[in-house]
């Protein structure tokens, strides 16, 4: 039993995290813009390798 | 710790100098009320940085208490099923680092970082390090760089979300390092004068479907067991970021108060020593006017 999301080379998390997108989506309007505040996301990161970076920070969603 | 960091803005040399500067001349009058003046300056800036933090963390405060769920959650799995990594012959230990971008705000910083730093003095050659926030990275980037498989960045500046979270989560699956055993090394928050350096274990999925105790759970399979890992991962990050802003905060908020008071005492004594210097002058000054007169008559 695999789940198509999976299938798709999703994990749990952006599944989970899709869903609550579209949730929070759905909302009605006075609800929505805060709401919307949890939906943001600043984090960035930078792969390290032999005591360096490798690359630039990338942003992903 | 905080008392070293207030020192860092203050120090405390410079009274040192200015003591037995006052028999040297009239220039120190005004050396003095520029240091007078930078250093009620640095007192202002500790006291509106102080208020800042005290806001935020009662913002920060109150979002623990709502995330604290996620985390015992997510916890109780794991106590519940007995978890034990058995493969001791090759650990492939994480540590995930849980700091913030910011400074000045005592040792939440430094104490995770110098856990680290305990941990991988005594094994470093199977253990990476995720490092979330730029502070962690700095101190630890130095001595142990080699370890480092990834640094998040800007965290801390605004309260974290749970889609920050599972940003981290997600990176810390994929990066490729299967890892047998790993620990999210936070600050936990106890009250607003006190936190205390925790660990939480994190399991990849195979060594759960090891133990033994995990009958307890009716109706697993492994795929459910994979989904049920990622989220209680993301979960547990989410819990510790916001053990970790709040610690920050309220720490912040002791940092910046014994700044400020510091700076005050600096005030004082230098308002001091300004008014002796001042009187010094005045009464040399009177003496020479009078003496010229003296000799005239």
């Amino acid at each position: 039993m695999t789940n198509a999301w999976r299938a798709a080379g999703l994990t749990y998390i952006q599944y989970s995290n899709i869903c609550a997108r579209v949730v929070r989506q759905s909302l009605k309007a006075n609800l929505r813009n805060d709401a919307a505040k949890r939906n943001e996301t600043h984090v960035k990161f930078t792969p390290w390798a032999n005591g360096k970076p490798a690359r630039r920070a990338t942003e992903e969603a | 710790m905080m008392m070293q960091r207030a020192n860092i803005l203050m120090p405390v040399a410079i009274e040192a100098t200015f003591q037995s500067q006052p028999q040297r001349g009239m220039a120190t009058l005004k050396a003095i009320s520029i240091r007078l003046k930078s250093v009620k300056n640095i007192q202002k800036i500790t006291q509106s940085m102080k208020m800042v933090s005290a806001a935020k963390y009662s913002r920060a405060e109150r979002d623990l208490k709502a995330a604290r769920p996620y985390g015992v959650g997510a916890q109780q799995f794991f106590e519940k099923t007995e978890i034990q990594s058995e493969d001791k012959t090759e650990p492939k230990k994480l540590l995930i680092a849980m700091t913030s971008d910011r400074g000045l705000c005592g040792a939440v910083h430094t104490g995770v970082a110098r856990y680290i730093r305990n941990e991988l003095a005594k094994d470093d050659s199977q253990t990476k390090l995720f490092c979330v926030g730029d502070k962690s990275r700095s101190i630890l980037s130095r001595t142990y760089g080699k370890n480092i498989l990834m640094v998040a960045n800007e965290v801390g500046r605004l309260p974290p979300t749970f889609l920050d979270a599972s940003k981290i989560a997600h990176e810390v699956l994929k990066t490729g390092y299967d890892f047998t055993e790993g620990q999210i090394v936070y600050n936990k928050f106890k009250s607003v004068v006190s936190y205390q350096l925790s660990t939480l274990p994190v399991y990849n999925a195979p060594t759960v479907e090891k133990s033994e105790k995990l009958a307890l759970y009716d109706s697993l399979d492994s795929e459910i067991v994979q989904s049920y890992l990622e989220y209680s991962l993301a979960s547990l990050i989410f819990y510790t970021m916001k053990e970790g802003a709040c610690s920050e905060q309220s720490s912040r908020m002791t940092a910046m108060d014994n700044a400020s008071k510091n700076a005050g005492e600096m005030i004082e004594k230098l308002t001091l020593t300004f008014n002796r210097t001042r009187q010094a002058v005045i009464t040399r000054e009177l003496i020479e006017i009078i003496s010229g007169a003296a000799a005239l008559n």
